[in-house]
């Protein structure tokens, strides 16, 4: 894997703008391809932004789910919005628990300032969110009865995993207990600052009388590549909001592995993850170790150059090949499967619900709901379940009734609406022309294989033709019932469910 | 006021208890094995009224048992005669006496209920008093939420039925669900198998685009057909382990498009069919949405039932609306708002069993249709119930509320205890207390003892493990007290 490795295939360049956005256009890719020149060049351009203030507002949860589905249509950083979305389902907080639109918004901001910034500065502000504090009940967290909610997630899902990648676990109850007390008296006030409330802080043994004594403030005296086991200590004496900050100082030395070979247990989980978002499941711990040794990453926790080492890495780009045995490919969230769809025919959601200008006019929401994906709503802090979990009966039934919708908007002119006439030239003169034309659009003539082509030119021709059958698309009544269908039919394909 | 579980801070409530709800179990293929299959020829219907069912109104007393508790009605319940009165005048009271255990109080049914309360006589209806959870909530959405999920203390994405679905082995492609509405019903949701959504059997099916001009265009839905069986056939066979899952899943939803809706003809045709008596206006009472939906559910069963091609589903659920009666609740009388939601919904499981029972009848020995009415488990819950002193002709929201299960196969009864109505002991608003024990005058029953029942003896899963991981103790999340469900019953008695 290489920086300088060149970046000459269209297909390539649509892959990396694939995963890396919501969809693009072959004028995207090929801009992409002429601009860079080069992996490394390409990654340059897609980091290069500086990440927007961008709250979604509205009286509603609802309201502001289609405020930040339409920013995610129309933004030209999809790089930063793709993040958001990775941070909102690793860092689950659902609106069911928190029930404050105002919180979650703030939330969202924070996903959007640190996205590619500071991992471990963007975990100690994760501390302190107001819409974290109450889906992982910090609010909660008293010193008499310690609340051992986040002490479990901070470490379980957001920074170490219950094990490390050899089998070993990475903490144990008492490491959970004692971050508990850390967290104790924590709240936020009405603007959504969080301070401390002394009174209700486990000021330690000496002070608080504990019966039974609850020992020296530390953590993990049996693991974590510490090797000491007296622990290590996150007291800070008498400057108590320190301490949470302290505990994340400590996790983030944790290490796993043979003595001699050990390896940052947080920066490996990190990069695993996102490596699992952007590239493809399971990757070979080669792939993770590999981009967090380029990057520098388990020393410096910046996440924009251990992105860039991901899009840069041979592996990545593996997955651009069409699907067999070996090749990887991950599923489409039903986020990707929406927006990207919208993006890749440049249209738009219509009016203040956003819904799509066709079939019943169904909102994006409903459509959304159907597919098992309502941002904000994550079912649990385990975020959603990817990959083939994303499909069953009810949820395909789902993507093939939005893809009717959406090449059904035939009635209007502007955006709202499916123009397949600005979409296709309608001077292509075969049914194979347009087949070619139609999966380029979408992104899936690299994927396809020869049957499924021939299977698209039968539709096309009513199963009367083949590839040089000439098909008339300045036909405008054959064009509403075949082209549109032609495109619907791609749309509900089992390739273009995947990436 | 609604007590929101956000005011209760003592806990240490846990935002998800994945590791409780061990998927870890499911994975072990031995375990799955053998729970796949394991309602057997049964089916199993979950009822859900909406809004929060008055219960007092629903089971009535009728006298006053050793705590009086006609007169506590009766003081709570203002006379129909004044004005906005809810008070039931004349519980339909069964052959076969219904009464309170605890208290000896002799109960009846609301007067809509009277098809519910001729099924009670047969043995076919049992009564389960007091169905709440610790920590209750009067929140329209969470408690629904809460009953549907089967954890009142802990949010777990998965619904109850949904767990049991996902640990006996139902994979990507089968289709062991539908719901009947608008989207998959909260009880069944996870992510192994296919739960499948239709208003109606008739206009369910593959979303084709219709709406291009048709001016004398073809017809466009089989060039669609071609094209979408072979592009899924190719990835069926596919290498890629994804593309072969979406290949299969795919493949199967299709077929569902088409096998799904010929159930509607079989049924409607098959000699004997019962099918206009749903939509009958005379005698008025039918012809209401309970009854029609009922009907697509009696089509599935009987397609499933006569060995349908690609049709294997045997649970489901659906629900009735309008319950929450804050105001114009009624009492006796015929037009009243609640004797109409109870009058629909039990002439509708009546005629229901009746249709399976002649459904039965066509069915030789040992055939898939034999006995059917005795196979069909049908449960009935709401989100709440309601207030016990009426307010000016309705009621707010409340405590616990009677719950149902009906069917031919079961143990028909009253089972747990007539909620304490007497004024020391409500709460502080005028709400019974759930309680795991005696300490006031009455034991609640935890619902999940309900679905754990019926996971036992109609569901047929015994291994103590699986039960555990399917509803966890709320010892195992860190309570205790007599309030919070530390012993399951899994045992009630109204399933054999």
């Amino acid at each position: 894997m290489s920086d300088s490795t060149p970046l000459t295939s269209l297909a390539d360049a649509r892959h990396l703008l694939r995963r890396t956005g919501f969809g693009a256009t072959i004028d995207a890719a090929q801009k992409l391809l002429d601009d860079a020149g080069t992996r490394g060049a390409a990654a340059d351009i897609l980091l290069d932004f500086d990440p927007t203030k961008f709250k979604p507002g509205g009286k509603y949860i609802e309201d502001r789910h289609n405020k930040w589905l339409k920013y995610m249509i129309k933004t030209k950083r999809q790089l930063q919005e793709k993040l958001v979305l990775f941070w909102h389902d690793h860092f689950a907080t659902s609106y069911d628990k928190v029930a404050d639109v105002d919180q979650m918004s703030l939330q969202n901001r924070l996903f959007r300032q640190f996205c590619k910034g500071n991992f471990k500065s963007f975990v100690k502000a994760i501390n302190k969110d107001p819409a974290m504090m109450e889906f992982l009940d910090t609010v909660r967290n008293h010193k008499e009865q310690p609340n051992e909610n986040y002490a479990r997630e901070l470490q379980e899902l957001f920074t170490l995993g219950v094990k490390d990648p050899l089998g070993n676990p990475n903490y144990d109850q008492e490491d959970i207990v004692q971050i508990a007390r850390a967290f104790s008296g924590w709240d936020y006030d009405d603007k959504g600052v969080a301070n401390l409330h002394d009174g209700d802080h486990d000021k330690g043994d000496a002070e608080e009388g504990w019966n039974p004594p609850r020992g020296p403030k530390v953590i993990y005296k049996n693991r974590g590549g510490f090797n000491d086991p007296s622990g290590q200590s996150f007291d800070a004496g008498t400057n108590y909001a320190a301490e949470i900050d302290n505990v994340i100082n400590i996790i983030f030395q944790h290490r796993y592995g043979a003595p001699g070979s050990e390896r940052s247990t947080v920066a490996d989980y990190c990069a695993h993850k996102l490596i699992t978002f952007f590239a493809h499941p399971d990757p070979s711990p080669t792939f993770v170790q590999q981009v967090v040794d380029a990057s520098n990453f388990a020393s410096t926790w910046e996440l924009s150059p251990l992105l860039k080492k991901i899009f840069v890495h041979d592996d990545f780009y593996l997955s651009a090949a069409p699907p067999g045995m070996d090749t990887k490919k991950s599923v489409k969230w039903p986020i990707d499967y929406v927006v990207g769809t919208l993006r890749m025919l440049e249209m738009k959601l219509k009016g203040k619900y956003q819904y799509v200008d066709g079939g019943e006019g169904t909102s994006a929401m409903d459509h959304l709901t159907n597919m098992g994906q309502v941002v904000f709503f994550p079912p649990s802090v385990f975020g959603w379940d990817w990959e083939t979990s994303w499909l069953s009966s009810s949820t395909l039934l789902a993507r093939y009734a939005f893809a009717r919708d959406v090449t059904g908007a035939r009635n209007g002119s502007g955006k709202t609406s499916f123009r397949a006439d600005k979409l296709i030239p309608l001077d292509l003169p075969t049914a194979g022309t347009i087949v070619d034309a139609v999966t380029a659009l979408l992104g899936v003539d690299d994927q396809i294989s020869s049957t499924e082509r021939d299977a698209l030119i039968a539709y096309l021709t009513d199963g009367a033709g083949g590839s040089s059958t000439p098909v008339d698309l300045t036909d405008e009544a054959l064009r509403n019932r075949k082209l549109n269908g032609l495109v619907a039919t791609v749309l509900q394909s089992p390739i273009y469910q995947l990436h | 006021m609604a007590i929101t579980r956000r005011q209760f801070i003592t806990r240490t409530g846990l935002a998800t208890a994945g590791a409780f709800f061990g998927p870890s179990l499911f994975r072990n293929p031995l375990l799955r094995r053998a729970m796949a299959e394991t309602i057997g020829d049964r089916y199993l219907i979950v009822l859900f009224l909406d809004g929060g069912n008055d219960g007092l109104n629903t089971i009535v007393p009728v006298n006053g048992g050793s705590v009086g508790m006609r007169t506590d009605y009766e003081k709570w319940r203002h006379d129909p005669a004044t004005s906005g009165g809810i008070r039931i005048v004349s519980p339909l009271v069964p052959s076969l006496p219904m009464t309170d255990t605890n208290t000896g109080t002799q109960l009846g049914f609301h007067p809509g209920l009277a098809s519910l309360r001729d099924m009670y006589d047969q043995g076919r209806v049992a009564v389960i008093q007091g169905g709440g959870y610790p920590e209750y909530s009067l929140s329209h959405d969470e408690s629904r939420s809460i009953w549907r999920r089967g954890a009142p203390l802990s949010t777990p994405s998965t619904g109850w039925l949904g767990r049991y679905l996902a640990a006996a082995g139902y994979l990507g492609g089968d289709i062991p669900a539908v719901t009947i509405g608008g989207s998959v019903a909260g009880e069944l949701s996870q992510t192994a198998t296919s739960v499948l959504v239709f208003e109606r059997l008739r206009d369910f099916g593959f979303p084709y685009d219709l709406d291009f001009d048709s001016d004398g265009d073809p017809d466009d839905t089989t060039f669609k057909n071609d094209v979408f069986n072979a592009l899924y056939a190719a990835a069926s066979a596919g290498d890629h382990p994804f593309i072969k899952y979406i290949g299969g899943t795919g493949t199967a939803t299709l077929l569902a498009t088409t096998s799904y809706p010929e159930l509607h003809d079989a049924y409607v045709n098959r000699s004997g069919s019962l099918n206009d008596l749903y939509q009958n206006d005379d005698p008025p009472g039918l012809n209401t949405s309970t009854a029609r939906n009922l009907r697509e559910i009696a089509k599935v069963i009987y397609g499933v039932a006569t060995g349908a091609a690609n049709v294997n589903a045997r649970f489901f659920e659906f629900s009735n609306g309008g319950y929450d009666t804050h105001s114009d609740q009624g009492t006796d009388n015929a037009d009243d708002q609640q004797y109409g939601l109870h009058k629909e919904v039990g002439d509708a499981i009546k005629l229901f069993y009746d249709d399976l029972a002649s459904m039965a009848a066509e069915g030789s020995a040992g055939s898939l249709l034999e006995n059917l009415d005795s196979k069909v488990c049908l449960m009935v819950w709401s989100e709440f119930s309601r207030r016990i002193e009426q307010n000016d002709n309705g009621t707010d929201h409340g405590s616990q509320g009677p719950m149902f299960v009906i069917g031919g196969g079961l143990t028909g009864g009253i089972f747990g205890d007539h909620p304490n109505i007497a004024e020391s002991a409500l709460d502080e608003d005028g709400n019974t207390k759930y309680k795991q024990d005696t300490s006031n005058g009455a034991r609640s029953t935890d619902f999940r003892d309900v679905y754990g029942t019926i996971i036992k003896h109609w569901l047929n899963v015994t291994d103590q493990p699986t039960l555990d991981s399917l509803l966890p103790l709320d010892t195992t999340l860190g309570f205790s007290g007599p309030d919070y469900w530390t012993a399951a019953n899994f045992d009630m008695g109204f399933l054999p």
